[in-house]
């Protein structure tokens, strides 16, 4: 209850702060448009030319393109502000020994303190797109799916920020090593349905780096109902990757000696 | 002017070759776009041989013609260090160029073997004699997108949201520019628009041109004048903007 409290202030500071400049926040709003417009000519030119791509309709493509939008807009608004380039601002100079300070889990400062609402307008925008895809389909999904896809949306966002926590651990025994730049290169492969890919990196990104997870999982649940061959490793594998990047802080904590004096 | 550039890339490749990870980076987010969309479109059609070549090459012209000026430049008027480049007895664009060279060299040297091994997992094979009739249009492309990041970082004078201006640009030259399709693939519409604009004459016609696509001297060279011409443009878009954005430049300090 503190940390959501805690969570709850830290997010209406950022907000107040960044509805201060409104020229700033018109220039975000305008780009985040043409970004989802892009996304949308993509699938237009696409289906210009098949009717399927890798046994995706054009309707189903758009409700994936929307369940990715608003996945990458929680992504933005509340795992990147703290985790992006967390070698060089949390180990190499010291902000970690700012957040081991401070009455909080370091682990929820270090990861979830910070916060970029007006990313969220992506997440206004996806639900638009899905919309659009679930309307051009013609069959609203049942409700029990809507659940189902609320349920791996929670799992895929776990999930999400899980890997992030992972490779700022890798810090902690290799702080030169800046690798959240390719996880951020990584999940644009998400965009797109996995099916898409040739074996190897389907597998990779299955099973090794459950880009999966992020948008074609959800968005098969909501398109074909819930199934609980897909449900249940979903929710145990949130449930694992979490511990697991619980377990490696701890480890990592243990490990580091500090930055600054 | 020549020998200052050239000096000037020599300091930038030493200066950059400490930051080998970060230009690696670099070059997976500037192959990731042509690697998609080799993914999507071989989806589409298994069997087009044009499909994987194209997009390799593609990959190629990407990685040697990224440009970063809204970093390497617009950030020296957001801090005000423009100004000691104004002091000194050169064009300030002189050292703009030497960095964008510097680092197109390390992106090249990073990104010819990601593109030696899609070429090897697609399983194409790029001719010599297309891709050396390549270079004018590479060459040309280069200096179109230079040029247009330029101009666009040039914005930095009177907005602090440049790097969105730019992304804006970067959409632009994705949709139109052959990354997301190649123009050939574009709906009728669009194809034409992509046909008049600067766009495809940065990435996708170079591209074309070493895929094999473009046959015969003739429509090689329309390209070429097509480039030269867009080039013209923008380059005197650049000027002007520049000499209104030095007349407003002002900054506190010694």
């Amino acid at each position: 209850m503190k940390l959501l409290r805690l969570f709850a202030a830290g997010f209406t500071r950022s907000a107040q702060a960044t509805l201060t400049f409104r020229i700033n926040l018109l220039f975000d709003i305008v780009l985040s448009i043409i970004g989802v417009g892009a996304s949308l000519a993509t699938v237009f030119i696409v289906y210009a030319r098949t009717d399927s791509l890798a046994g995706w309709t054009e309707a189903e493509t758009y409700v994936l393109i929307g369940t990715f939008q608003l996945l990458s807009s929680l992504k933005n608004a509340f795992i990147d502000p703290n985790l992006s380039w967390f070698p060089e601002n949390g180990i190499r100079n010291g902000k970690l020994d700012t957040f081991l300070l401070q009455p909080a889990p370091t682990l929820y400062l270090a990861s979830l303190a910070r916060s970029t609402p007006l990313s969220l307008i992506q997440f206004v925008l996806g639900l638009a797109v899905i919309t659009l895809g679930i309307t051009k389909q013609g069959r609203p999904p049942a409700p029990g799916a809507i659940l189902a896809w609320i349920l791996t949306l929670i799992a895929a966002l776990a999930v999400t920020w899980a890997m992030g926590v992972l490779l700022a651990c890798l810090a902690f025994w290799a702080p030169r090593l800046q690798l959240d730049v390719f996880y951020g290169s990584a999940w644009e492969l998400a965009r797109y349905p996995t099916d898409i890919y040739r074996r190897p990196l389907r597998l990779v990104l299955t099973y090794l780096f459950p880009l999966t997870l992020i948008a074609t999982i959800p968005t098969s649940t909501l398109l074909n109902g819930p199934r609980v061959l897909v449900l249940g490793p979903a929710v145990s594998g949130a449930i694992l990757s979490c511990s697991l990047a619980v377990g490696c802080w701890r480890l990592g904590l243990r490990r580091y000696t500090g930055a600054t004096s | 002017m020549s020998q200052l550039i050239a000096l000037r890339i020599r300091m930038e490749v030493l200066e950059w070759s400490g930051a080998w990870w970060f230009l690696l980076t670099l070059v997976v987010q500037a192959v990731l776009g042509p690697l998609i969309g080799m993914f999507i479109w071989s989806a589409v059609y298994p069997a087009d041989s044009y499909v994987a070549t194209y997009y390799v090459a593609l990959l190629l012209v990407t990685v040697m013609t990224e440009s970063f000026e809204q970093h390497t430049f617009s950030e020296k008027i957001y801090d005000g260090t423009i100004s000691h480049e104004l002091l000194r007895p050169q064009p300030v664009v002189i050292n703009t160029i030497g960095t964008n060279l510097a680092i197109r060299i390390w992106m090249a040297a990073m990104g010819i073997p990601v593109a030696l091994l899609a070429g090897f997992a697609f399983g194409v094979s790029l001719t010599w004699t297309a891709v050396l009739s390549a270079v004018p249009a590479f060459v040309l492309g280069a200096t179109l997108t230079f040029c247009w990041t330029f101009l666009l970082s040039l914005t930095a004078f009177w907005t602090e949201r440049v790097h969105s201006i730019v992304g804006f640009g970067w959409t632009l030259n994705t949709l139109l520019g052959g990354t997301i399709a190649p123009l050939a693939f574009l709906p009728g519409p669009l194809r034409d628009i992509g046909q008049v604009l600067p766009f495809y004459g940065m990435l996708g016609l170079p591209a074309d041109v070493a895929a094999g696509r473009v046959h015969g001297l003739a429509p090689v060279l329309t390209g070429l004048a097509y480039q030269a011409g867009w080039l013209t443009v923008i380059i005197t878009c650049a000027v002007l903007l520049w000499r209104a954005g030095i007349r407003r430049y002002t900054v506190v300090g010694a």
